[in-house]
């Protein structure tokens, strides 16, 4: 069955029909082509999918795209404004937070969660809210500085 | 890329009772509330139900109050916002703590309470794609006539894997069920069987609503303590979960409660623990703990980690854990 | 991060050197990166396959026409569609991409549909009818090994894909030269890259024109591009391969999979394009792991710590086929030498078939387990003696340069500086002593080569080429085709080019990896790029270069030697009013002939090649990175969970072109063999993958991912591009014992199992308990 789901995208309306058992990140990917938002594991594992829904992060990979009715949605393809990258894009770039880059959207975005609710995390908070996002190339040493480097360019 | 989610229809009630009406409209349904559980099973063919009610958009098994009776937590509260309740995390540690270590931040921003409760049993020969389960001529939880945990026996093995439910029992919650009939309240041990395969006691038309906590009587404080052991610091299920609460009363006397999970098809609440006195001595008090937990505990290969190892440490995280709590209760 | 020099300092630079962030980390940090499961798949068809659901079987019924039959389905192909054999070792290839007559492991492909979406084509292998004669399966090299085994390839007896025994200098008279020596066997479990994209790829097939383009997940584009001709029996002309972005390889990528084969199998079949994207659990079944390996470790030692003599025997459990098992049981061996200066070696090593998926190349190929089970027993052994860990190894290492005993090339060793960085970052002497209870600080060395002098295709062609473009426009556009696996070697040929060429890197454009356009090049494993690619980068500039030199030359009315050029200026030695801007002396340079295009190769010397034995040519390589590190732990004496606190790591990489990148390189590497370490590893239940989701097969998360410092050390090889070696696998090898030896330090248990899981520890420390009770009870006895 289908039925209309109403939403904001990364601050644009959007109006679709939706079979009931899409999920999310099927939704973003292959309807709204924002393959930004990566699928790593087989549901609900490794975090590479992360989205945020109004302004937290969440799996899209273990969310309906039918629930999202109403909500907003934001995913790494909004995060940078006016062609400028956002403050925790441009420290993942400079501080090599990103080598093979499939974990960097969902990564981002869970740190962009953090972020917003405690703008100067200590390592332990980040720890603790990247906890959920696998990486096989930094063994996050990286990933903790850019996220670090991020909050302190933002205060 | 992963197994085609299967097709099924969505409701979304607005109320309980429509929920309820929906559920007994259709036995086979099933509820979804943050997902996290469910639709991951989903994917993995673990799921056949034609049919998902999303109770997320019911407004009132959002609220949390706290009233004199207690502290009232709806089912549909989220892990996250329990964790990140002030007075929770002062009142009832242990349910933080729960909470606050379940998967990853994002799981527990949509996972609920309710849902924690209500969390699938686990095995490894469960939680596999369709492929490896037919591989393996499926098993008595789903589609078979066999427990490969334990082949011999009748009954389904899988682990409860929730870490909510030991932090409520141990601060005796009791359990709101709406279902045709009203609603019911009982003892949050009472909802569990020690099935894998059949674990939890509701009928297919009810829903947990609510759970209830006794107030916090800063007269008689109850301190309390969660931790599970896994092999990594997120992510991981428990391969032992214990949830310790400790009362001290005028004499001096400390009533210990402790629940565990993990271990067995159920959680459940260790039996015959004798309140602990000063004079006993604590090492041997928590050494005659160890020996109980050791023996009402029965993991079973579900897991990759040892069986064995699972009740060690189930065993001497409750010590630690009691340990910490007596320590802390005397001296406060 | 700190750095440091070996000796002199090299040449000074002006561009490489200095951290860059990657040159394509803006598509990464943005989202706009587009992998291989990105890629447009409007009108393209959806690939299954169908995996075997036994261990090891004949192939009695195979009957396709029912999912054939399905609205919806394109197009379904069986062994039978594909009669050549596919592998990477032109010796041993004994691989279908779809499984003829026999199934070796459960989740072989047997078949493969390809249907108009996902649901039809999962419909459709429920569909396919297929029986199997099972026949007994072996999931052990000693059950595989045994004398009355079922053979799983009738040309192999015993089981064994390879055996290997080389034995250098005088054994019998090392060991009767050393005052101590001590005999154990090690058990490493298998593991798997479990890189963080799942593997897909995406065929197209123009009938029309009999075309195939085929975009991959690949590290080596070069053999799916040769195996897709031969298992498709297609001109390799008529064949293009592309690799989008790829999300992290460490080896697993570097084979040709099945999958790459079949989706183009299906693409021919249903004349159209079929997108095939693996779950993580067929990711996981693909496989290609580090197998798992018994090494029995007998090592002869003076009483000063000289190491006289050394004798392994290595089992690998390879799994069902040959795939790369052949060169990591050679580099098992190979491997033993290189690092310390030994007068005496035997090595006996044998790859053992079994019914599981094949396993192949992993980060620090073949010498992962064999160098943990040295540098565990040559800790065990100081302590033995009352010597000190780090003068042991001191006392050992390689001179540079020299030729190993089973002749490698040694041109630049700066293991020494490295041993120095970490016991002084780490502050062992004052700390070591001091550690509460529980806590422990272990160390180890290690060594990697950078890419093999002689590649197992072996054609006689350079190693490496890399081509320049020079136009109108004053841009530089460089063709490589290494893939840029996340390592950062695209960004390493821009900053070789910007450096010789003294040009922004901004004028740099790189097109990698597409068949039709970019140079052949042999890919992206053994870190081959930095040395070869990077080598390859260097010499075509320096031919760019010198036709802007003479053009300039031309122009300025000098002698070109009198020519300088730096950020991007060129001008007269002694005359600094004659200059031209890089745009002008382009324009100046294309005036006779137009567009400029230039190459540069790099060959590997025969010297480098290695050995005459048979076999030798394994671990030949132009130079090893070494390293040193630190690890302190903690263990939880009620759960012994074993935490990391802390890893001092120190890395010879030659030269840090992108010292950014090298850090990076480094950190991940040590991180990676901690994962080995402390928690990963495959499980499988007769035969089933039980650690088939990234829930079970453990990777550690960031919670418990310790800081890593580094220190980069430059030992300016004499042949690296700019002195550089490699620095991605050279650290994993050695993070394994220096936590095992870090816990005997902490706990005083020596562990012989890998991963130390918290269960296994368990069980130690629950033995010892219970020895220590029997040997006070007896001593009370005796008393």
């Amino acid at each position: 069955m289908k039925r209309l789901i109403r939403l904001e995208i990364n601050g644009r309306k959007h109006e679709d029909a939706v079979a009931d058992n899409l999920l999310l990140v099927d939704y973003l990917r292959e309807a709204k082509k924002l393959t930004g938002t990566k699928k790593g594991c087989d549901g609900g594992e490794c975090g590479a999918c992360t989205v945020l829904i109004d302004g937290v992060a969440r799996p899209s990979c273990i969310t309906l795209a039918a629930t999202c009715d109403g909500h907003k949605i934001e995913t790494i393809e909004g995060q940078a404004k006016n062609g400028r990258l956002s403050a925790l894009q441009r420290s993942f770039h400079e501080n090599l937070g990103t080598q093979c880059g499939f974990c960097t959207p969902g990564m981002i975005m869970a740190a962009e969660a953090l972020l917003r609710q405690n703008p100067e995390p200590n390592e332990d908070a980040i720890r603790s809210a990247l906890g959920g996002n696998l990486c096989r190339c930094t063994g996050y040493v990286k990933i903790i500085k850019s996220v670090r480097a991020a909050a302190g360019a933002k205060t | 890329m992963s197994e085609p989610m299967p097709p099924f229809e969505l409701s979304r009630p607005q109320t309980v009772g429509q929920a309820v009406k929906a559920l007994n409209a259709l036995p086979e349904g099933r509820l979804i509330a943050g997902g996290t559980d469910l639709i991951a099973n989903m994917r993995r063919g673990l799921v056949e139900s034609k049919n998902l009610i999303d109770i997320s958009a019911i407004a009132e098994l959002h609220e949390m109050e706290f009233g004199k009776d207690g502290l009232r937590i709806g089912a549909g509260v989220t892990l996250r916002e329990i964790c990140n309740d002030m007075r929770i995390r002062a009142d009832y540690p242990a349910i933080a703590q729960a909470s606050d270590g379940v998967a990853g931040p994002g799981h527990r921003a949509a996972a609920t309470i309710g849902g924690n409760l209500c969390q699938d049993t686990r095995c490894i020969y469960y939680n596999q794609s369709h492929w490896w389960r037919k591989s393996n001529g499926f098993c008595l939880k789903f589609k078979g006539d066999i427990c490969h945990v334990a082949p011999t026996g009748r009954r389904c093995r899988a682990a409860f894997s929730g870490d909510l439910a030991p932090a409520l029992i141990v601060h005796g919650t009791n359990i709101q069920i709406a279902g045709p009939g009203g609603t019911r309240r009982v003892a949050i041990a009472e909802l569990y069987n020690e099935d894998g395969s059949d674990y939890l006691r509701l009928a297919p038309d009810e829903i947990i609503i609510a759970v209830h906590l006794p107030a916090f009587n800063p007269m008689a404080p109850v301190v309390s303590a969660y931790e599970k052991v896994r092999m990594r610091g997120a992510i991981d299920y428990p391969l032992a979960g214990v949830a310790v609460s400790c009362r001290r009363s005028n004499t001096g006397e400390a009533e210990l409660q402790i629940a565990v999970t993990g271990t067995n098809s159920a959680p459940f609440l260790l039996k015959n623990v004798s309140p602990f006195n000063a004079g006993d001595g604590l090492d041997n008090y928590l050494a005659d703990l160890s020996k109980l937990i050791q023996k009402q505990v029965s993991p079973q290969r579900t897991t990759t980690a040892a069986a064995h190892y699972r009740r060690l440490t189930a065993a001497a995280v409750a010590q630690r854990l009691a340990r910490k709590l007596l320590l802390e209760s005397s001296s406060g | 991060m700190s750095k440091r020099t070996k000796g002199e300092p090299g040449t000074r630079h002006a561009i490489a050197g200095k951290p860059v962030p990657l040159v394509d980390g803006i598509e990464k940090v943005t989202g706009k990166a587009l992998y291989t499961a990105d890629l447009e798949t409007e009108d393209a068809l959806i690939g299954r396959i169908l995996r075997s659901p036994v261990s090891h079987g004949l192939i009695s019924r195979l009957d396709v026409s029912k999912a054939l039959a399905l609205e919806g389905v394109r197009a379904v192909v069986t062994g039978a569609d594909c009669d050549h054999t596919y592998g990477v070792i032109p010796i041993a290839m004994n691989e279908y991409p779809l499984a003829r007559d026999k199934v070796r492991y459960r989740g072989e492909a047997v078949a493969a549909v390809a249907a108009i979406d996902a649901a039809t084509a999962e419909l459709a292998l429920e569909l396919i009818e297929l029986e199997i004669e099972e026949l007994q399966a072996y999931y052990t090299a000693e059950e595989a090994r045994a004398p009355d085994a079922v053979l799983l390839h009738d040309d192999k007896p015993g089981n064994l894909e390879r055996e290997v025994h080389h034995e250098f200098g005088d054994l019998q008279a090392g060991f009767s030269n050393a005052a101590f020596v001590l005999s154990e066997r090690f058990d490493c479990a298998e593991v798997n890259h479990a890189q963080m994209e799942p593997h897909a790829a995406l065929a197209y097939y123009d009938d029309e024109r009999s075309r195939l383009t085929v975009h991959s997940v690949t590290q080596v584009p070069f053999y799916v591009h040769l195996m897709l001709a031969r298992c498709l029996n297609m001109d390799a002309s008529r064949i293009r391969v592309v690799t989008p972005f790829v999300g992290g390889g460490f080896g697993s990528r570097t084979e040709t999979l099945n999958f790459e084969l079949i989706v183009a199998l299906l693409a021919r079949a249903a004349n159209g394009k079929v997108m095939m994207r693996l779950t993580r659990e067929e990711t996981l079944i693909t496989h290609r792991g580090r197998p798992h390996t018994t090494v029995k470790l007998k090592i002869g030692m003076t009483n000063e710590g000289r190491i006289a003599a050394v004798e392994c025997e290595t089992v690998q459990r390879g799994g069902a086929y040959a795939g790369y098992g052949l060169v990591t049981i050679l580099y098992a061996g190979a491997l033993l030498h290189g690092i310390y200066d030994i007068a005496a070696i035997k090595y006996d090593g044998y790859r053992v078939y079994a019914n599981l998926p094949p396993c192949g190349a992993m980060r620090g190929h073949g010498t992962v387990d064999v160098r943990h089970a040295f540098e565990c027993m040559i800790d065990r052994m100081a302590r033995e003696l009352g010597l000190d860990p780090f003068q042991v190894r001191r006392m050992n290492m390689v001179a540079a340069p020299s030729r190993t005993l089973n002749d490698l090339m040694v041109n630049s060793c700066g293991l020494g500086e490295c041993i120095d960085a970490v016991e002084k970052a780490s502050g062992w002497k004052e700390r070591k002593a001091k550690l509460p209870p529980g806590r422990g600080l272990g160390m180890a060395c290690s060594h990697y080569v950078s890419g093999a002098a002689k590649p197992v295709h072996w054609t006689g062609e350079p190693h490496a080429v890399v081509s320049m473009k020079l136009d109108f426009d004053g841009g530089i556009t460089v063709f490589t085709g290494a893939s840029d696996i996340g390592q950062g070697s695209t960004t390493m040929v821009a900053l070789a080019a910007a450096e010789i060429l003294n040009v922004d890197i901004a004028r740099i454009r790189l097109i990698t990896n597409d068949s039709a356009v970019t140079p052949k090049d042999n890919g992206s494993y053994s870190s081959r790029v930095t040395f070869m690619v990077g080598n390859a980068a260097i010499e075509a500039s320096k031919n760019l270069r010198k036709i802007l030199v003479a053009a300039a030359a031309k122009k300025l009315d000098a002698n070109p030697e009198d020519i300088i050029c730096e950020a991007e200026t060129f001008s007269v030695r002694g005359s600094e009013q004659s200059m031209m801007s890089f745009a002008d002396v382009a324009i100046a340079a294309l005036a006779d002939d137009g567009t400029i295009n230039v190459k540069g190769t790099f060959t590997c010397p025969p010297e480098a090649q290695g050995g005459k034995h048979r076999g030798g040519a394994v671990g030949s390589t132009m130079g090893f990175s070494y390293a040193a590190q630190v690890v302190e732990v903690s263990i939880d004496p009620d759960t012994c969970l074993v935490t990391v606190e802390k890893v001092w790591a120190a890395l010879d990489c030659g030269f840090a072109i992108n010292p950014l990148a090298v850090e990076g390189q480094i950190e991940g590497s040590v991180w990676m063999g901690m994962g080995q370490a402390i928690s990963e590893e495959t499980v499988y239940a007769n035969g089933l993958p039980v650690h088939g989701s990234l829930l079970e097969y453990r990777m550690p998360t960031i919670v418990e991912s310790p800081d890593i410092d580094v220190t980069i050390v430059e030992s300016i090889d004499p042949l690296g591009p700019f002195g550089a070696k490699e620095a991605g696998e050279g650290a994993l090898s050695g993070f394994p014992p220096a936590l095992v030896n870090a816990i005997a330090d902490a706990i005083g248990i020596d562990m012989n199992t890998l991963p130390v899981r918290p269960d296994r520890l368990m069980e130690a420390l629950v033995a010892r308990r219970r020895k220590d009770k029997i040997t006070a009870r007896n001593s009370e006895e005796v008393s």
